[in-house]
């Protein structure tokens, strides 16, 4: 059996008293594009702000490339991920600002050379080159949505997790996304979408509603 | 040259004063008649025992009394931040405590000791009032400080959890709210130490002069201080940041909400 990237294990999450994630188990292998689908409520931004340590667990646990989130361990587990967040707040500064900011952090140091690559992923994700001097404040949600997903990729990251990621692309900008996702074989994904498009180029889809409680 | 005393009676016409602002306010409509008045009753309650307690502790003129004092005057000051901050006091109050500490004692000593110089120089008559004018300024800069920063981070709380997300370490996360915390605490200290002089008369100088000091070191007086005061603002805020963060993030690096009285009443 092929080793799985992450390891989802009876993880059970409440907050303020309510139970938003129930005994959840999850196996993602690598280079596995899952969509999650389920009715808004069910938890899928939960879990994926799990898997980056944001939310406290109650029960179970998560293992990223087979190691153990903790405390101490999510630090650098964080250094394997990357992560478009639902209606992404990016800070403050210009778009080339916020594009160079990751690689101020130590940890992404080696990475700067990658910063090259930005011409050629804004035009592959239909954006023009004028937009790096733009404030990102001063972008429209679609614009900021996909600044967002070229600064996850510029980082280079082996797992790649997307919260409604094309909610506000329009139809050209969505497929513009979804083409370089396709394109990049070595990724793996785990998506949150109520997007039909999105939902077809998954290799998997699961239904959190319906895995709460069951193996996947 | 002698200062003038002012008898109890005199001071006592001086409270006439207030009646100015207490008619305005009663032409406005604004409910802040009782709120000035409780303020006027505790400011001279207030100023009275600490002038009481100064003549005591400036006659006995002991160093562990002095030090003993300004204890107490960085713990009410403080006590006073925290509340200020609209936070919870358990969580900061300790990290406050030992900025202030350190940001008073640092320029207090450096003024008493290289710029006053002499024995004379750790007297209380020095040490008592020129401590209280850098906690006083620090108090001011910390609640600016303090709030800015954590309710920055409260505002932003995406963009701060995007960094981490994005491999930044805590204190690399935390570091733009940190600067813009900084930057905001010293605007105002930094406006003053460039207007003084030519928009108000600075509290240290004006009261060298009324002592009977001659204006030029009354100047220098004020130069010092200006100086303390600024190193001491410095210090504090980017210490009770520093400090307060330890108790304030889960070991994951998110905010702990309890932190905010007011969302920690929402809950409860």
């Amino acid at each position: 059996m092929q080793a799985a990237t992450m390891s989802i294990e009876q993880l059970t999450v409440a907050m303020d008293g309510r139970q938003i994630l129930r005994a959840v188990d999850l196996r993602i292998l690598d280079r596995e594009k899952v969509a999650l689908s389920g009715p808004s409520g069910c938890g899928k931004s939960t879990l994926l702000r799990c898997l980056l340590g944001f939310v406290p667990i109650y029960s179970g646990t998560i293992r990223i490339g087979g190691e153990l989130l903790t405390p101490t361990t999510v630090w650098r587990l964080r250094g394997r991920m990357a992560y478009v967040p639902q209606e992404p707040e990016l800070g403050e500064g210009t778009v080339r600002e916020v594009l160079e900011r990751p690689f101020s952090f130590v940890g992404n140091r080696p990475l700067w050379g990658n910063l090259q690559r930005i011409p050629q992923l804004l035009e592959q994700l239909l954006l023009p080159e004028a937009l790096l001097t733009e404030r990102v404040t001063d972008l429209s949600g679609g614009e900021k949505q996909r600044i967002a997903l070229l600064a996850a990729l510029l980082l280079d990251r082996r797992i790649l997790l997307l919260d409604e990621a094309s909610s506000a692309l329009d139809q050209v900008a969505k497929q513009a996304v979804i083409d370089l996702l396709s394109a990049t074989a070595e990724l793996t994904v785990l998506s949150v979408s109520h997007d039909q498009e999105w939902l077809g180029v998954a290799d998997r889809i699961v239904n959190l509603a319906e895995l709460q409680g069951r193996m996947s | 040259m002698n200062t003038i005393d002012i008898s109890f009676w005199r001071l006592g016409s001086g409270y006439l004063l207030l009646l100015i602002p207490l008619a305005i306010m009663l032409w406005l409509r604004v409910p802040m008649v009782g709120q000035t008045m409780l303020a006027a009753v505790r400011m001279t309650v207030q100023l009275l025992f600490v002038g009481f307690y100064l003549q005591v502790i400036f006659a006995l003129n002991s160093l562990w009394a002095t030090g003993a004092w300004l204890l107490v005057m960085v713990i009410v000051a403080d006590l006073s931040i925290v509340r200020g901050c609209n936070l919870r006091l358990r969580r900061l109050a300790g990290g406050v405590f030992l900025a202030l500490l350190i940001g008073v004692l640092v320029p207090l000593l450096f003024f008493v000791l290289l710029v006053l110089d002499g024995p004379a120089a750790l007297d209380a008559q020095y040490l008592i009032p020129i401590g209280g004018m850098i906690l006083g300024n620090c108090l001011r800069a910390d609640i600016i400080g303090i709030r800015t920063f954590y309710e920055a981070l409260r505002k932003q709380e995406k963009a701060y959890l995007l960094s981490l997300a994005q491999g930044a370490t805590l204190r690399e996360a935390l570091f733009p709210y940190l600067q813009e915390a900084w930057q905001a605490s010293l605007a105002p200290t930094i406006a003053t130490m460039s207007t003084i002089g030519l928009v108000a008369l600075p509290g240290m100088m004006t009261g060298v002069i009324l002592g009977g000091g001659n204006p030029m070191t009354a100047i220098k007086y004020q130069i010092a201080i200006v100086i303390a005061i600024f190193v001491g603002t410095a210090l504090t805020v980017i210490l009770a940041i520093r400090l307060t963060v330890l108790n304030s993030f889960s070991a994951w690096g998110t905010l702990d909400r309890e932190l905010f009285l007011n969302e920690a009443r929402k809950r409860s």
